[in-house]
């Protein structure tokens, strides 16, 4: 049985006569990359946010490696909410402006007690390609590109098996988006990870994606 | 004498605690009606705050050097940059030069209609118009708007119809030069190609657009030139297909080469940071093609096509 | 080539002016913030050093009367003249700054730290117990501060603590609003999902980013609510439900000159009333500057 994390028949939204998200399925197995598209305000983020367990959805379910999930945000175990992460838009507002990079990469760490969150920062900050120096700054000093690095540093500080991309690139250049989706390429056929990519761009989920699913506005 | 922006040298920076940050190193372009020039470079590497600098638009600790010379039919060339701001309000900004600013819905005046906030235009930069309701639609028109639309809230709009409004106001005063920054972001793949494309009908009805943005794909559907900014100065300017095609610098190929559609392969390393520019070329720590050479910033150079490298294709 | 080099180097010192200043720009730190500094500073610097030295170098016993000297007009002895009772006025009102300062210190930390809790347990938790804190502010709110003020001391009989509980039982409405539009407004950022998704708990997040984040608006907050809370206490001396009469305060030196006033004694109110003008706009001054350099996006467009 190959582990996934699925949505089946997820009505979510904002308010209940208008449910953003109707009744849809996705899958997204281990070891693949399934990519998300659609026009603007079709529900692609609400999704992602309730595979996310951040958003109670008014009907369905979410499975996480086969089990329902049994609540969502902080009702949702610690263990089941660090099995995904996530990367946000705007790297601006998804960072602590008080915070330094290296403390935002290791807020997940420090949350979860583990050992060694020095060494760990370290190793996170090398392979996403923030030079140590940049660790010490603060996100106002740091473009938009070496934000997004650190966020992906602190999505995958505790090793998830599943990983949202939710318009991950559009902030970015040509450059720097070819140089996330080659770490996260990596870290998937380091870990088999399943990744959920979200994004306007079909000529980038067209290459990096191994399935399109659309949602229909 | 004809309507026409020429930047000559023009260099920004900002002095905070610890640190100067060199945003903007000796730019030269220069701009005339029925052309699209498109501004490309990677987030913070100065564009922003070159239209700042044009439009007046920089903080308190900024400081600047160099000349912006719009040049109009009547009238002597007037250096954007060291005219105050009482005359750039009052002659150069709407009236000249035309603003479409990054993220519209935050530039839009949250509870005032699309036509309110025309209409307030309107009657800024034309206080004799008689019939304003009827300029503003008429404006709101030319950028791809219905007067239905005109009486919706900011947040009632969606990306692509707020983009669309903010295209509106910018075009009101009727500027001979619109400097459009980032006008891509968020927007999906459909809204661009149209937004593009009316930027693109504005271009051949003769008036002149500075397109500022990270979206090649886009540059290369409406720009006839390209300017590549690489740490605040420019590396690169020519033609469209020339630049994107048969690129010039490393760092224009690189960054043609990590498009999706391409080698999909990034430029190995980070640019450097503002306070901390190498003494050469600013390229140098991350180009695969330096030489010795390269410890001394190359120039500008070229006739159609220019390209500031030592060691250029 | 050579010659191109030259050239080049020539270019590469530029003539560098100052940008020309937007009326509305973004980065308007004030017109001279670094003057506001100092002047704030040293006024409050000159203030607190009186109200700390001048006890301790000039004893003066509240209790004594020396009505040879009373209702003697500014001259060589008293700079700010005598009140009826023979005390000089200038001592007597820096050791009136003393108390109020300390009253005012006490009981705007005590309706800050109040207000912050309710703001934040608002603010995070939402739902039913934010409807029930906001109805409670209202309610609160409703009532005129001041008459509430006084209802408090008369419960509690005047004394010092009954003045503070006063003040910060009436005070701490307006840190509570602040902190809750705050933390709902930091609340819906991505980096508080981030966070969730990151497997920190309630405790942690509001621990350690939204109380953070937040602290700078409720200093300022606070630092604010000092000259009011001295306002405050002034006003219930002025009406005779503050301190004990002798203890000198600016409240209760402003209710006696008043008095004086009528008979024509102008002086008496000048010193008291100068020295909490002069505080006020000190405080306001530095908390200004001060509440600029915590913001951080702000601190890097600061050009000093």
């Amino acid at each position: 049985m190959v582990s996934a994390w699925a949505a089946e028949q997820v009505v979510a939204g904002y308010d209940r006569r208008h449910p953003v998200v109707d009744g849809i399925d996705i899958t997204v197995r281990a070891g693949e990359t399934v990519g998300l598209t659609g026009p603007s305000g079709c529900g692609k983020s609400t999704l992602a946010r309730v595979l996310c367990l951040l958003h109670r959805p008014f009907a369905g379910t979410v499975r996480v490696d086969g089990r329902a999930v049994p609540g969502y945000r902080h009702r949702a175990p610690r263990e089941l909410r660090t099995r995904i992460g996530v990367v946000f838009q705007q790297p601006r507002l998804s960072v602590d402006p008080r915070m330094t990079l290296r403390r935002t990469v290791a807020e997940p760490l420090r949350a979860a007690r583990s050992p060694g969150v020095d060494a760990r920062v370290e190793e996170l900050a090398d392979l996403v390609g923030l030079t140590p120096d940049l660790l010490d700054r603060r996100p106002h000093e740091v473009s938009d590109g070496q934000l997004q690095r650190a966020c992906l540093a602190r999505a995958l500080a505790l090793r998830p098996a599943y990983l949202v991309c939710d318009e991950m690139t559009t902030m970015l250049d040509a450059s720097t988006t070819a140089a996330l989706v080659a770490v996260i390429a990596a870290y998937q056929a380091d870990t088999g990870a399943g990744i959920l990519a979200i994004s306007h761009d079909t000529t980038l989920l067209t290459r990096w994606a191994d399935r399109i699913s659309a949602v229909r506005g | 004498m004809v309507n026409e922006l020429v930047v000559q040298g023009l260099s920004v920076r900002f002095t905070v605690p610890g640190a100067r940050v060199a945003a903007v190193t000796d730019v030269s372009f220069a701009v005339a009606p029925g052309e699209c020039l498109a501004l490309v470079g990677e987030s913070g590497c100065g564009k922003s705050v070159l239209a700042g600098a044009l439009l007046g638009f920089l903080p308190g600790n900024a400081e600047l050097a160099g000349a912006a010379l719009l040049s109009s039919p009547d009238g002597p060339p007037l250096d954007l940059l060291a005219t105050p701001d009482r005359v750039l309000a009052t002659t150069v900004r709407g009236r000249r030069i035309g603003l479409v600013p990054q993220s519209p819905a935050a530039h839009l005046t949250p509870v005032r209609t699309a036509r309110d906030q025309l209409e307030e235009t309107v009657a800024a930069l034309a206080p004799g118009e008689r019939a304003p309701r009827a300029r503003a639609e008429a404006v709101a028109a030319r950028a791809g708007l219905a007067p239905a639309d005109l009486d919706h809230y900011p947040h009632e709009l969606s990306g692509g119809m707020a983009q669309r409004v903010a295209t509106a106001l910018a075009l009101v005063g009727d500027p001979w030069l619109l400097i459009a920054d980032e006008p891509t972001t968020g927007l999906d793949r459909a809204l661009v190609e149209a937004l593009v494309d009316e930027l693109r009908r504005l271009v051949d009805d003769g008036r002149a657009v500075v397109m500022i943005t990270h979206d090649l794909a886009a540059a290369r559907r409406v720009a006839d030139r390209i300017a590549v900014m690489y740490a605040g100065r420019l590396v690169e300017v020519g033609p469209t297909r020339d630049v994107l095609d048969a690129a010039r610098h490393p760092y224009t190929r690189g960054l043609v080469d990590s498009l999706p559609d391409r080698g999909f392969t990034p430029i190995p390393g980070t640019p450097p940071l503002l306070t901390d520019l190498p003494p050469g070329c600013s390229f140098g720590p991350r180009c695969t093609r330096a030489v010795a050479a390269c410890a001394r910033r190359p120039a500008l150079t070229g006739n159609a096509h220019l390209v500031a490298c030592h060691r250029p294709w | 080539m050579a010659e191109l080099t030259l050239d080049r180097r020539v270019a590469e010192a530029p003539a560098w002016r100052p940008a020309p200043r937007s009326r509305l720009g973004a980065g308007d730190a004030g017109r001279s913030p670094r003057l506001r500094l100092v002047a704030s500073a040293a006024v409050l610097g000159v203030l607190v050093l009186a109200v700390l030295v001048v006890p301790l170098i000039v004893q003066l016993d509240q209790q004594v009367v020396d009505l040879a000297a009373a209702n003697r007009p500014p001259g060589l002895a008293h700079p700010f003249g005598t009140d009826e009772l023979g005390r000089d006025v200038l001592l007597r009102s820096i050791y009136g700054l003393r108390v109020s300062l300390a009253v005012g210190l006490l009981a705007a930390v005590v309706s800050t730290v109040v207000g912050t809790a309710v703001g934040a347990l608002a603010g995070a938790v939402g739902g039913w117990t934010d409807r029930l804190l906001m109805r409670v502010v209202d309610a609160v709110a409703s009532v005129p501060h001041l008459l509430l003020g006084i209802v408090i001391v008369a419960v509690l009989r005047p004394s010092l603590s009954a003045v503070v509980l006063s003040i910060a039982l009436t005070h701490w409405l307006s840190s509570a609003r602040i902190v809750r539009s705050e933390v709902l407004s930091l609340r819906g950022r991505p980096f508080v999902d981030a966070a969730v998704v990151g497997g920190s708990s309630r405790v942690r997040i509001m621990a350690r980013h939204l109380l953070p984040n937040v602290a700078p608006q409720v200093l300022l907050t606070a630092t604010l609510m000092v000259p009011h809370a001295i306002w405050h206490e002034t006003a219930l001396s002025f009406l005779g439900l503050g301190l004990p009469a002798h203890l000198a305060s600016i409240g209760n030196m402003l209710n006696d000159a008043s008095r004086s006033l009528l008979a024509g004694g102008w002086w008496m109110s000048l010193a008291p009333g100068l020295v909490f003008v002069v505080t006020t706009l000190a405080v306001a001054g530095l908390s200004g500057v001060w509440r600029d350099r915590l913001n951080p996006r702000r601190r890097s467009e600061l050009s000093w």
